[in-house]
């Protein structure tokens, strides 16, 4: 008669190489509520939250926080996850679903302000000129203008690079609504783009070149 | 509207789409641990509340509208730890402004006051959040310069302090922090009680007691502890916490070590060295060329970059006394990126106006609407005006600039543009 090892004394055992299990394996484990889980879903899926929402929100302070709470959602919704394979997929939505979150909860603080903060961009490279970080500066001052789903939208086809069908999948929307809002997103920058005459004349003076 | 004009703003999306792409790294690896620590905390906190939880929301379900006073009921028969109240906090010398943001409205820096007896303060200069304050504990951000804190002592709420990459858990302390992102410089003093710093640091985290002061130095990877002397505290550093040059030479160059310096070392030190002039004193004396010897020597991107705001200031006079706008401008941006908020950033944008007069008057006139806009009563308001409205007459004429003539008139009657606006609105 074989001997039955406790769930807990196997923890143990293989925690060493915890950062080598497969995304199933992983997913059980945080269904389980191993500890060890999330760490290991930290590491290897926080580099994807962090950067897609620095990008988007222009912050590494805000986009900090939404991993926070993104990882904080995955360990209270794991039970949700009903296919351990698509881990990361699932892990990704519920980034985007934190994302536009964010979003909204932004542009309702922005109209109940009276007073209008000044784009803060906080990005976290350390070699971005001062040129560079003007430009970045007037860019998010115009992101915050959109509405928050073009605004996420845009974000996710010219920051992220992901194609209409990808944004309508992670986004839960139709393919012409994600035509839609990304027509009109990159309507109104490149009206308020002409309209203000420095970032115009970057471009059109090709002053810029990188 | 041309045909070509569509794909010029096309080009600049997709332009200012790279650079994001290209400005933003991966996280590293210890952002990624402190992320990690801050995570297990909070889950860890889910998980003592999770059946309560659970209890209320099935409550909830079955009664709804009397959910709300059963959690309040139980809770204060049950006495739950968790359940401790929010800090009610106010704002003095400042206001905050949406995400958390302290914007001081002087120069005497912004104060939290907190119910429970807790005060932050954010010096002059120093840009902070408040980020988070819940039943959990409460989250300040110091983004730039240097803050202090006297956290009242409780047994159920928790203080994180957080500066670049570096955490602090604090419980009943008093304490001050300073970070200088540019320059990549940490300072924490503490007076009493006891924190717990994390960041990339040796051991991943330090343990400091009342009287230490701990010194990181990140582009060095120098990490100092030393006893501070109490009087110390009376003027922490105001803005760039650089390491005293006694600390430099005694902590081990591109690596991290942990020196115990007695604080009478470093001072006698210290003393030693002679003080060099500062850029504001050479500008009161008249030495501009020294100022702008000096940013050259320094690196102008560095300067830029890494210059106190009294530097950037006094490097901005410099370059407009000598005729250099392009550095002049480059400073007084810097200073209004890199110190928003502040009033030196608004005389910035003022001074913005004046540095492109002689190139750009259209740029001019919006710099003096922002100063304008931003501090109606400021300093250079009457000059601004004037400015403004000398400006408008010459780029848009006299219909224009009547109505704005008016009302400098009205503003500053005896103003230095008087005379010159009277003329203007008396012409037929």
């Amino acid at each position: 008669m074989s001997k039955r090892l406790s769930p807990v004394s196997l923890s143990l055992v293989a925690g060493a190489n915890r950062r080598d299990v497969s995304d199933v394996e992983l997913a059980h484990g945080l269904a389980a509520g191993d500890a060890w889980a999330i760490g290991v879903a930290w590491y290897r899926f926080a580099p994807m939250v962090l950067t897609l929402a620095e990008r988007s929100l222009g912050s590494r302070s805000d986009a900090e926080d939404l991993a926070q709470d993104v990882f904080l959602n995955v360990f209270r919704s794991k039970k949700t996850l009903r296919e351990p394979e698509k881990l990361r997929s699932f892990i990704y939505s519920l980034a985007i679903f934190t994302l536009k979150t964010e979003l909204r909860r932004r542009k309702v603080r922005g109209w109940l302000s009276f007073l209008t903060p000044e784009a803060l961009v906080e990005l976290s490279s350390r070699t971005v000129d001062v040129e560079s970080r003007d430009l970045l500066r007037r860019f998010y001052a115009l992101l915050d203008r959109l509405s928050p789903r073009d605004r996420l939208i845009f974000s996710l086809r010219e920051l992220e690079s992901m194609t209409v069908d990808e944004i309508a999948e992670v986004t839960g929307t139709s393919v012409s609504t994600v035509k839609r809002s990304l027509g009109h997103a990159v309507t109104r920058l490149s009206r308020w783009i002409l309209a203000d005459a420095d970032l115009a004349d970057v471009f059109d003076t090709r002053r810029w070149q990188r | 509207m041309s045909a070509r004009e569509p794909s010029s703003e096309l080009r600049a999306i997709h332009e200012l789409a790279r650079l994001v792409r290209e400005t933003v790294h991966p996280p590293t690896a210890a952002a990624l641990d402190r992320g990690l620590s801050l995570l297990t905390a909070r889950v860890a906190l889910v998980r003592v509340r999770r059946p309560k939880v659970a209890y209320w929301s099935l409550l909830a379900v079955v009664a709804a509208a009397c959910a709300w006073l059963g959690v309040q009921a139980t809770s204060l028969f049950l006495g739950s730890p968790t359940e401790v109240p929010a800090l009610v906090y106010h704002v003095e010398g400042g206001s905050l402004l949406a995400g958390g943001y302290l914007r001081d409205s002087g120069e005497d820096g912004v104060r939290l006051i907190f119910d429970d007896g807790t005060k932050v303060e954010l010096l002059a200069g120093a840009h902070g959040r408040l980020r988070t304050v819940d039943k959990e504990g409460t989250r300040v951000v110091v983004d730039q310069g240097t803050a202090s804190f006297d956290v009242a002592r409780t047994k159920d709420r928790r203080w994180f302090v957080e500066a670049g990459p570096f955490s602090v858990a604090v419980k009943g302390t008093f304490f001050s922090v300073s970070w200088e992102p540019a320059s990549e410089l940490f300072e924490l003093r503490l007076q009493h009680g006891r924190v717990i710093v994390s960041g990339p640091i040796a051991g991943g985290e330090i343990e400091l007691r009342g009287g230490q002061r701990l010194v990181v130095n990140l582009p060095k990877a120098e990490t100092l502890i030393s006893e501070t002397p109490f009087d110390a505290f009376a003027a922490p550093s105001s803005s760039v916490p650089a390491l005293p040059s006694a600390a430099l030479a005694l902590s081990a160059p591109a690596s991290s070590v942990l020196e115990k310096v007695p604080s009478a070392v470093v001072a006698a030190a210290s003393a030693k060295t002679e003080r060099k002039p500062s850029w504001s004193e050479y500008l009161a004396h008249g030495h501009w060329d020294r100022i702008l010897a000096e940013a050259e020597e320094r690196g102008i991107d560095t300067t830029l970059s890494t210059a106190s705001s009294d530097e950037l200031f006094a490097l901005a006079d410099a370059a407009r006394y000598r005729r250099r706008s392009d550095l002049a401008r480059d400073a007084l941006l810097a200073q209004r990126r890199r110190f928003s908020g502040t009033a030196r950033s608004l005389d910035a944008a003022f001074l913005l106006g004046r540095v492109e007069e002689s190139h750009d008057r259209a740029r001019a006139l919006i710099w003096y609407d922002e100063y304008l806009t931003r501090a109606p009563t400021g300093s250079y308001a009457a000059e601004a005006w004037g400015r403004k409205v000398v400006l408008t007459n010459e780029l848009k004429g006299r219909e224009f600039a009547q109505p704005i003539a008016e009302e400098y008139l009205r503003r500053f009657p005896d103003g230095s543009y008087a005379r010159a606006v009277r003329a203007l609105c008396a012409e037929p």
